[in-house]
């Protein structure tokens, strides 16, 4: 946009060379144009159009330059650039018009297969590599989406993080839109659909959620656990839920832990969850991560060499850390010209070993964490000392630690002022809390919360 | 210069190159047309600095030349004159423009003034075929704002086929109370990869189109061109080029507001409750211009109220799925819509009488129109 300084300057100009040409031509020609910019001798005037652009050219050329120059005091090149910009009316100093009616309400739409993103379409189950660990759960997601409605519902599948949760789930939903594409879709994840609930119960208009909810063939929700504690959420949830099984339509969820361990969750909702068939995915195994990288490097364009792959699954556990590990491995060997070895491949993943860093404000990484153990924000930098707030304040200073790396005494300000012991023995703390399984286990669900924040 | 040509050769164009001369404009050289003259052509160009249209007519040059002569005068002198062959010759003097029973001469301004009204066309970008332009245009550019203070809705938005498994392009207008959107249109063939393949185009040009390819004597389909560093876009069909300014606005996220699913859903006839709403169009210009629409199980009643005026209930039949509901439109915007499509049966679907109401041609599941309800009282 035009700058104030330019305008003014433009003012000038255009206030001289009113004088000197026929009040016509001044107003066809010059009342639209602009000073875009005056800098290194060059003046760029916008005009409305091409042939408006020409006639100046053609005829005022010199008339411009002169004035132009008379007031910068050098030679100055003047050069045109066909843009329209709005003038400000002087006196009808008329406010914006309003927003137009039909756009006033532009609604928040889940994602939808295929038109929309939130459904990857890569996550298909063509793409999906499968062993003992993942078979049933695999198995059972092709009937689904076989015939929606009618053979398991709902499909309740549970596992931990990087498993496949997410890619099968999303599978379901492109294979039943790929073969009846007017099929109704929504793949929604816990936090959507909950956000989608408060917005009906601020804007007082529940009947057109309830609406586009529960007319629906195919209702795909990821991390159900996640509504742990939130009351109303599972109330609209369970009306959904009847009404969809009633109607034929077919359920499908997904979890960290089966339906009957998630805290909070109210029993008939955790009832009607394990109601159709509840599967267990498991980590996958050693042959399961070596065939995933074998696909992953494919999609990546490299033929990974299958002793390769063997050694990085040895790395981790975590399918998805899996393909960090690849394609850091990749990365660096196109960068270094090297090919991957089983020689090199140990090398090239311990250099500029640890997390793949990524950058988050300090308070992202409070609030995810906030969110994950449901409490205020507030509290965390109050001065409560709850056993339980205790922990979590800990656990946010260790992740503040490790994953920013600030100093001890900036993180305990921006934990409400504390002292930079107070933090050091919180780090120190979760440290020797992390031998212990179930608790790294938590961990690694609150990184990778953060990671796909 | 010094040319000959038919006359109605000549006469079939030139009224049609007139639409880009405005009345109103303040140069006088932009009341003139441009008429140069070479190579067997003879070509005649008007501006009024935001459209520009050429056009070439087939002529025995013996001179060649540029020349500018009067618009109005001419197009008028042309659509009465005898039709034979006419002989146009600078002379110092100025224009004459001679026949076997005609002798006219013009005052002429100087060439150099005339703006040049497009310099390199650029490859074309996108290819358009001819027989589908006037419909998918037509039942699109209605909805257009006329309010230049919103420029994105002043114009047409043609967009790539908004999904991979979709042929064509998607035209969309809107005012903010109204939107037609047509998709897989023009059967059009993008030339060039481009990443930004979406472009606003004003309605003025997109009307002056649909003109052109009516006019347009046998098949050719229209190149669209968009010249490098200029804001402009170029339809070109067979003798004839409309240049146009792009509209560089934001258009609004219109596939947000189309709803989805519906509650009441209606089939009617289009003339008949075409005809309804004409009728109740009595009595609804006494006072704000609102008919209200009561949709039934079988039947749809159209209703205006005039206080101190009178009123109208028509009935019209109509074959209802869902709920029966009620909903009040603008009466020149229903009117709008329907002098503007084709289609027979057309279909209804709402979901309450203060959100939008959606129109569709039966049988044609690329065109949709939305129209704004507008809230009124409930009747005791």
């Amino acid at each position: 946009m035009v700058n104030e300084e330019n305008s003014i300057f433009w003012k000038k100009i255009l206030g001289e060379i009113e004088t000197e040409i026929s009040k016509a031509t001044y107003l066809t020609l010059f009342k639209s144009t602009a000073l875009l910019s005056l800098e290194n001798g060059v003046a760029s005037i916008a005009a409305p159009s091409t042939m408006i652009i020409d006639l100046l050219q053609k005829r005022f050329y010199q008339t411009i330059k002169r004035t132009v120059d008379k007031h910068t005091g050098f030679d100055t090149k003047i050069l045109f650039v066909p843009k329209v910009i709005p003038i400000p009316s002087g006196q009808n100093t008329k406010t914006p018009k309003e927003e137009a009616p039909l756009f006033v309400h532009i609604e928040k739409k889940p994602t939808m297969v295929g038109h929309l993103p939130g459904v990857r379409p890569d996550y298909t189950f063509q793409t999906m590599a499968v062993s003992s660990s993942n078979q049933l759960a695999y198995v059972s997601a092709t009937t689904v989406a076989k015939k929606i409605g009618s053979s398991y519902n709902p499909l309740f599948m549970y596992g931990p993080v990087g498993v496949g949760k997410t890619h099968l789930m999303q599978a379901i939903a492109n294979e039943v839109y790929k073969n009846n594409p007017e099929k109704k879709i929504i793949y929604i994840t816990s936090e959507g659909f909950t956000n989608e609930v408060v917005e009906a119960i601020r804007n007082n208009d529940t009947s057109r959620m309830k609406r586009r909810f529960r007319s629906i063939d195919l209702l795909i929700v990821d991390d159900v656990q996640f509504f742990a504690g939130k009351e109303k959420v599972q109330e609209e949830l369970f009306h959904t839920f009847n009404i969809l099984v009633d109607a034929g339509a077919q359920i499908v969820l997904s979890s960290d832990r089966p339906p009957m361990e998630i805290k909070k969750l109210e029993k008939r909702l955790s009832s009607r969850f394990s109601g159709g068939l509840t599967v267990d995915i498991e980590a996958p195994d050693f042959e399961l991560r070596s065939a995933i990288l074998l696909i992953k490097a494919k999609k990546h364009g490299v033929d990974l060499p299958i002793d390769v792959a063997k050694k990085i699954a040895e790395k981790t556990n975590d399918s998805r850390e899996l393909e960090g590990l690849l394609v850091r491995a990749i990365t660096i060997s196109k960068t270094n010209g090297i090919k991957i070895t089983t020689d090199t491949i140990d090398k090239t993943l311990d250099e500029g070993d640890g997390e793949r860093h990524r950058f988050f404000r300090p308070d992202d990484i409070i609030r995810n964490i906030c969110s994950f153990y449901n409490i205020k924000p507030t509290l965390m930098k109050g001065p409560k000392r709850e056993a339980r707030l205790v922990k979590v304040r800990q656990i946010t200073m260790y992740i503040l630690k490790k994953e920013l790396a600030l100093s001890f005494v900036e993180i305990g300000n921006i934990l409400g002022g504390r002292d930079h012991t107070t933090i050091m023995h919180g780090v120190t703390k979760i440290e020797g809390l992390l031998l212990n399984n179930s608790f790294s286990e938590e961990m690694l669900r609150i990184k990778s919360l953060l990671r796909n924040a | 210069m010094k040319a000959s040509f038919l006359l109605q050769n000549l006469s079939r164009r030139i009224s049609f190159v007139n639409h880009a001369v405005s009345a109103k404009s303040q140069l006088p050289i932009l009341l003139n047309f441009l008429i140069e003259a070479k190579k067997g052509r003879l070509i005649i160009s008007a501006t009024d600095l935001e459209i520009g249209i050429v056009a070439e007519v087939p002529a025995k040059i013996e001179e060649e030349g540029s020349v500018t002569i009067p618009a109005k005068a001419i197009t008028e002198l042309i659509s009465v004159a005898p039709i034979e062959k006419i002989t146009l010759q600078t002379k110092p003097e100025g224009l004459f423009l001679t026949g076997e029973r005609v002798k006219t001469t013009f005052q002429t301004m100087p060439t150099d003034e005339f703006p040049k009204l497009y310099g390199d066309k650029g490859s074309e970008l996108i290819r358009l075929k001819r027989n589908t332009i006037d419909k998918e245009f037509s039942r699109v550019v209605f909805a257009a704002s006329q309010d230049a203070e919103r420029p994105a809705l002043s114009g047409v938005l043609i967009k790539e086929g908004e999904s991979m498994s979709k042929e064509g392009f998607s035209l969309v207008a809107t005012d903010g109370y109204r939107l037609s959107l047509q998709r897989e249109a023009l059967g059009g063939t993008k030339k060039k990869k481009t990443t930004d393949a979406s472009m606003i185009v004003p309605s003025r040009v997109i009307r002056e189109l649909i003109l052109m390819n009516k006019e347009a004597s046998e098949g050719g389909d229209i190149g669209v061109y968009v010249p490098q560093e200029t804001n402009q876009v170029i339809f070109s069909q067979n003798d004839v080029t409309i240049v146009g300014r792009l509209i560089e606005a934001e258009f609004p996220n219109f596939e947000k507001i189309i709803p989805q699913d519906y509650s009441t859903k209606t089939i009617f006839e289009k003339e008949a409750l075409q005809r309804a709403v004409k009728a109740s169009y009595v009595f609804a210009r006494q006072t704000a211009n609102i008919v209200k629409l009561s949709i039934m199980k079988d039947k749809i009643v159209v209703s205006a109220n005039a206080p101190s005026f009178g009123s109208s209930v028509m009935e019209v039949d109509a074959k209802t799925t869902g709920e029966e509901n009620e909903i009040a439109f603008s009466v020149r915007y229903l009117l709008d819509f329907f002098s503007n499509i084709d289609g027979e049966e057309v279909s209804f679907e709402m979901t309450g009488p203060l959100n939008p109401g959606v129109f569709k041609i039966v049988g044609d599941d690329t065109y949709l129109h939305l129209i704004m309800p507008i809230r009124i009282q409930q009747e005791a």
